[in-house]
């Protein structure tokens, strides 16, 4: 483990990498011809860390100077980054108008081919499944995130990985995998059309497999990565089944087809559609952990820190969200959209309804520092999807402006999320990596038989980590009131206008939306007790085992990402609410422009954001949007406090904000709830409601042993039949021996048969 | 004859296998022949490899390929072989041929370097040059005699490859496997005289039956059959005989003992190429004849697609021996080119020929990595080793990608025939593609468990746990030519799954010449709507 200096020095070997975008602006490209770098940098670097690790593996200039493959890593993720941001510069103040939008480049012709049609000619000029590009404010803010955390979580990797003597002459296949899924994130985010979409979400899948499988030799790993594959596959067959049903209905799977008029002149079946739509939503279930495909999500955490941060919280999962998103064109009646829809928006938001608050309950009993962030991703996952049913449910209402503000508000909870749980994740990464470090180091010449009963990712071995981790804990907190949603933090400016606007629909459209609406209420009330006590648990109160006295924050690499991220998570939410973040987000579908959201002058605009996150023009609105403010900044912390807050050992401090949290914590008393966690509930509620459990067994009992019944079938009913047949043949040709008999009558009389039923049979085809 | 490609690639591989197995045995001196018949078997096969990839970049280009009549690639007029019987040398490549043709020249080279020490390597490799020609062959021939002719030759190699480098009940395997096809080739036979004696008479060519074997008289002629219950009965013929060579359920029982018991280059090429001759065979004869009959069994096709589709995969899952599970793996993925054809779309049936050619390169791979699993550690059984990948992390590389590719995941090639085939499925037959699609899953249960109890799952970092069949050796991984055969085929995998109109292309302009030119007319006519 080298010292952070002369690390940091390794970053000239990204020079070339970051120096693609530049020369490329100088030779006069435009960004969108340099757009397919951010896919393609990716697709060239993969192999050569893959092979070149292989190959070189434990040679020391690849080990000291590449880290393993990590440094070119970083170098191609910082040259699609760099690319990105062009695209995003370029585009940002200059969307294509919605209703001109072609796609913005083509990249490949995938396949090309007619069609037969129902007069039994073919269609006139071949169709195409190709791969272009598609640029509006979605695309932008996601690719933005994406490109953006890949990047970080790669340098921080640089730092997680290599330094685990677990990893050594391994890290070449994260970094490569990495690299790829990064690949994947990008080309779903920038593709013009549903296949191509499908294509790089399975590439995402794939990458998700292998690094949950990162470590092989572990049972619990191999298992999760396969049960992550499979669950997401389910979802996946059903996306397909939507992207056949949709091919149907338009004959094409580009956006700039579909999206120009979805009702094809008011004669599109409605029935069908909706099948389309929700067979594409089964897909989005699968992907983004929702119930009842949500079984994977928490397994996956049997991989390494930094994957969790990225793939399984930041940005994969928030895949299914995408597609949803891009659903609501064939919805919204203002714009040829399809009417008849409602019932897909209440499904939607029922689906993230339940989860939301099944995942929140979920985590109260969570002990693993991971399965807690991970519990909570579900969670926050399903409240975005709660809007966007919220959201597909006005847009088929023809009710635009509360359509157009939740939708936003649930792409911005998006972006708040994904940065928040990023971070949230690299610093539990940080915390597991320095309380294994300093256990390892506490016991480092006790022979071999240390560290198997030790947990360094169980919060009961923490306790007072504040002071030693003073980074880790800011970041860390700064995280988890953005998930809470504490005012002016983050979340809070994404999740109220979910809750808010979902309410809406409740109280004055759709009584059945009050189900989603109350579930999503309870559940801002419940985010703010399990961050908390996760929160208070790792780092306030006094160390709960002697390894914490041994922890300190020194790994390189890791700091810089959290900072980068504190900052955003921390004022970014606040700073991009202000300047309309929620209404640029909406405005990828306000093909009119008559919503007049955006504000004359940016103080307008920072005066009505104000305006409307705390005193919105309706009251039944406001009372929803300070009971959740009570509920999530008030009740849930202080209970959370109450049971596990408490003032740090004598003598020890932390930052200044940190400090003043940890001794407010333990203003509130003390309450013991050793009796309630023993409860039936508290029971059900560790063994994840038992929906692994049910899973299992019906699985187990019946696809086993029915494969066992068909391969047992093949081998003795059908095989049997053959080798049946060819004992009685060798029988048989025993018989036909005799037949032989050497007398020329007896040939005669076989040869004249046989000539007879030739002719006959040559009569009989003739006539 | 010299200056026609096609003629030169199917003889030249056959003379010179010919050669190399007959010259040392009948003189002591040609001895040095027997040493070098492995360099030459491979220099040969590479010849033809550069042979018809040039044929590719030359001509493909050229070429209308949806002119379905004319869209032969022809250098010669044909040359009479037996003029009495009416048997002709013509030969020829349209789009459904040429990429059989390119792919068998390729995997003939990649199989031999695979296996590039195989026991006995004066023999096998020329039985595999040999191979080469007679695939070629059924490929190229435009006269049904001739065609069927090196039907059977195909069989005679393998029987020895399986016969002499099997493994321990190759015995059994070799011998039902040549009496399980041979029976069905002789009743797809009787299906050929019918078809022949019904040609026009062409007395005047020197023929004295009076009836020709060329395949575009045959074909174009069956209207002479009067009788449609005699044209559905040869087609139905046809159809069993190509079935089996699919191999399509049921009758497909002599696939997986063929494989467990052949040697890797065997099976490389039995799952690459031979079982496509089935679907080959049966677009250009038994579909392009008959196509009235075709569209009146569509529900035969789509239940025989249907159940090897299906039950495929659940027999798949079923098994513990990791060879076998692959050899029924392409039980599962040959019934999706049966669904191709039957959706009579031209996009479903380029699927299904875009299918012959992925799964004719990923199979080879699985092959090949099964096979290594053989060599290296003395055992098929899945379950009997884990954490293989800490000691083999190459054959641990090979085998995730072979797998991933034939469990359809996009950016590979396997991907573009399956979603094409099941965008078609859906357009004709609707919801009943909720079958063929949910086996996607069954696929992935059993690759992914198969994976998981070799590769993964030792619970020790440093060591994997090794099967009692390796006796204490050290583990290996695979050998650098097993590596090369494997990177070049996952290397083609992933390329055709990104670029596949290199192929595709072609492939889709020859289905809609196909379909406009034979089936739309029976589709009418028997009120089969598109």
């Amino acid at each position: 483990m080298g010292d952070n200096k002369s690390e940091s020095g390794l970053l000239v070997y990204i020079i070339p990498f970051l120096a693609v975008v530049p020369f490329l602006y100088a030779m006069g490209w435009e960004s969108h011809d340099a757009s397919i770098l951010i896919v393609a940098v990716p697709f060239m670097t993969f192999p050569v860390i893959l092979i070149v690790g292989q190959v070189y593996n434990g040679e020391e200039f690849w080990k000291s100077k590449m880290k393993e493959g990590g440094i070119l890593a970083l170098g191609a993720l910082g040259a699609s980054l760099s690319a990105a941001l062009w695209l995003v510069y370029d585009y940002v103040d200059s969307l294509p108008n919605f209703d001109e939008q072609q796609s913005v480049t083509q990249w490949l012709e995938w396949v090309s081919f007619d069609l037969l049609q129902s007069d039994y000619t073919l269609t006139s000029g071949s169709k195409i499944l190709g791969m272009g590009v598609w640029i509006d404010s979605i695309t932008l803010m996601i690719l933005f995130v994406a490109t953006f955390l890949c990047f970080l979580i790669c340098w921080f990797s640089l730092g997680y990985m290599n330094t685990d003597p677990i990893n050594e002459d391994r890290n070449h296949r994260f970094y490569g995998e990495f690299v790829l899924f990064a690949l994947g994130m990008f080309g779903m985010v920038l593709a013009d059309n549903f296949l191509w979409l499908f294509i790089f979400w399975e590439v995402m899948g794939l990458c998700s497999y292998l690094l949950i499988g990162f470590y092989y030799w572990k049972d619990s790993a191999a298992y999760a990565s396969k049960k992550a594959f499979l669950t997401t596959r389910v979802g996946d067959v059903f996306l397909m089944i939507g992207l056949f049903i949709l091919y149907d209905i338009y004959g094409s799977l580009e956006f700039s087809v579909i999206f120009h008029d979805p009702s094809l002149n008011g004669s599109v079946n409605s029935d069908k559609l909706f099948w389309a739509l929700l067979m594409m939503f089964i897909g989005a279930v699968g992907k983004s952990a929702q119930f009842p495909l949500h079984v994977w999500l928490p397994d996956a955490m049997e991989g390494p820190t930094p994957v969790s941060a990225l793939i399984h919280a930041a940005t994969m999962v928030n895949a299914g969200l995408y597609l949803v998103a891009r659903m609501v064109p064939f919805v919204d009646v203002g714009h040829h959209g399809v009417a008849g829809l409602e019932d897909l928006g209440l499904i939607v938001a029922y689906v993230g309804g339940i989860t939301a608050f099944m995942a929140a309950a979920i985590a109260f009993v969570q002990n693993d520092i991971k399965k807690v962030l991970a519990y909570s991703t579900m969670s926050q996952l399903a409240y975005i999807f709660t809007g966007l049913g919220s959201a597909l449910w006005f847009y088929n209402n023809d009710e635009h402006h509360a359509a157009a503000v939740v939708f936003g508000s649930s792409m911005f909870h998006l972006f708040n999320h994904a940065m928040a749980k990023g971070m949230l994740f690299m610093a539990s990464g940080s915390v597991i990596h320095e309380v294994h470090h300093a256990h390892d180091h506490l016991h480092h010449g006790h022979g071999d038989g240390h560290g198997h009963d030790f947990d360094p990712q169980d919060m009961r071995n923490m306790g007072g980590l504040a002071s030693k981790m003073p980074v880790t804990a800011t970041a860390m907190m700064f995280g988890s009131m953005s998930i809470i949603g504490i005012p002016l933090i983050g979340g809070f400016w994404s999740k109220e206008g979910i809750i808010a606007e979902t309410w809406l629909a409740a109280l004055e459209h759709e009584p059945l939306m009050y189900g989603p609406a109350i579930l999503v209420l309870l559940t801002a009330g419940m985010t703010g007790f399990y961050m908390s006590r996760m929160w208070f648990m790792t780092f306030a109160g006094v160390p709960k085992s002697e390894v914490v006295e041994h922890v300190h924050e020194e790994t390189p690499w890791i700091k810089m990402p959290l900072v980068v991220l504190t900052v955003i998570t921390a004022f970014g939410g606040f700073a991009f609410a202000l300047l309309g973040a929620t209404d640029y987000l909406s405005s990828a579908y306000d093909y009119s422009g008559h919503l007049k959201l955006h504000k004359s002058t940016l103080l307008d605009s920072i005066l009505y954001k104000l305006e409307y996150a705390f005193l919105p023009e309706k009251i039944n609105l406001r009372i929803v949007g300070w009971v959740t403010i009570f509920l999530s900044f008030i009740v849930g912390p202080i209970l959370a406090a109450r049971i596990h807050g408490g003032k740090l050992s004598d003598g020890e401090s932390s930052t200044p904000f940190v400090s003043w949290l940890v001794s407010t914590s333990s203003k509130f008393g003390k309450q013991d709830v050793s009796s309630l966690s023993e409860s039936e509930l508290s029971v059900a509620l560790q063994n994840r409601l038992y929906f692994d459990d049910l899973y299992e067994g019906v699985l187990a009992r019946t696809v086993i042993p029915f494969s066992q019944f068909t391969a047992w079938f093949d081998r003795n009913v059908i095989d049997g039949l053959v080798k049946q047949i060819e004992r009685r043949s060798v029988s048989g040709s025993v018989q036909v021996r005799r037949l032989t008999t050497g007398s020329a009558r007896d040939y005669i009389l076989m040869a004249t048969v046989g000539m007879l039923s030739i002719i006959a049979l040559l009569w009989g085809m003739n006539t | 004859m010299i200056n026609d490609p096609l003629t030169v690639i199917t003889l030249i591989p056959i003379l010179v296998s010919l050669a190399l197995l007959i010259l040392p045995k009948l003189s002591p001196s040609a001895e040095g022949l027997a040493r070098a018949s492995r360099a030459i078997s491979m220099g040969v096969s590479l010849g033809m490899l550069a042979i018809t990839t040039m044929i590719f970049f030359g001509e493909i280009g050229n070429v209308d390929w949806s002119n379905y009549n004319s869209g032969y690639y022809l250098t010669n007029d044909s040359i009479a072989l037996i003029p009495s019987i009416g048997v002709h040398w013509k030969v020829g490549a349209d789009a459904l041929s040429f990429p059989m043709i390119w792919l068998t020249t390729l995997l003939i080279p990649i199989s031999m370097l695979v296996e590039w020490d195989a026991k006995k390597g004066h023999l096998f490799h020329p039985l595999i040059l040999m191979m080469e020609g007679a695939l070629i062959g059924v490929f190229v021939s435009l006269d049904m005699f001739v065609f069927y002719a090196f039907w059977e030759l195909t069989l005679v190699p393998m029987f020895f490859l399986i016969m002499i480098w099997g493994g321990e009940d190759r015995k059994y395997a070799s011998m039902k496997f040549f009496i399980y096809t041979f029976t069905a080739s002789v009743i797809m036979l009787i299906g050929i005289l019918v078809m022949y004696l019904y040609t026009p008479d062409v007395a005047s060519s020197g023929s004295v039956t009076g009836h020709s074997f060329d395949m575009s008289v045959m074909i174009s002629s069956t209207e002479f059959i009067p009788s449609e219950g005699l044209r559905h009965l040869v087609w139905l013929l046809l159809l069993i005989g190509f079935a089996t060579k699919m191999p399509s359920v049921p009758v497909h029982t002599w696939l997986p003992d063929a494989h467990v018991q052949a040697p890797t280059a065997g099976s490389m090429l039995l799952a690459g190429v031979m079982l496509k001759m089935g679907a080959y065979g049966f677009l250009r004869i038994a579909v392009a004849a008959f196509p009235e009959s075709t569209v009146v069994f569509i529900p035969l096709l789509i239940f025989l697609g249907m159940a090897s589709l299906f039950y495929g995969a659940w027999v798949c899952m079923g098994q513990t021996n990791l060879k076998r599970m692959v050899a029924y793996s392409s039980v599962s993925h040959m019934g999706l080119i049966f669904l191709g054809i039957a959706t009579m779309q031209p996009l479903g049936i380029a699927g299904a020929l875009f299918m012959m050619f992925a799964h004719g390169i990923i199979s080879p791979l699985l092959f090949a990595v099964a096979g290594a699993f053989k060599h290296h550690y003395h055992t098929l059984e899945i379950g009997s080793m884990r954490g293989i990948a800490h000691h083999s992390p190459w054959l641990s590389a090979h085998m995730m990608l072979g797998w991933m590719a034939s469990l359809g995941l996009p950016l590979l090639a396997g991907f573009v025939a399956e979603v094409t085939i099941l965008i078609a499925f859906w357009m004709s037959f609707g919801w009943l593609v909720l079958l063929p699609t949910l086996t996607l899953i069954i696929t992935a249960v059993y690759y992914l468990t198969s994976m998981q109890k070799t590769i993964f799952e030792s619970n020790d970092p440093h060591h994997g746990i090794l099967p009692d069949t390796l006796h204490g050796e050290e583990p290996r991984d695979i050998t650098w030519h097993e590596n090369a055969g494997m990177i070049i085929l996952g290397a083609l995998t992933i390329l055709f799954g990104i670029l596949p109109f290199i192929f595709w292309d072609m492939m889709s302009e020859w289905s809609s010449g196909f379909l406009l030119e034979t089936l739309v007319q029976a589709m009418q006519s028997e009120g089969v709507k598109p």
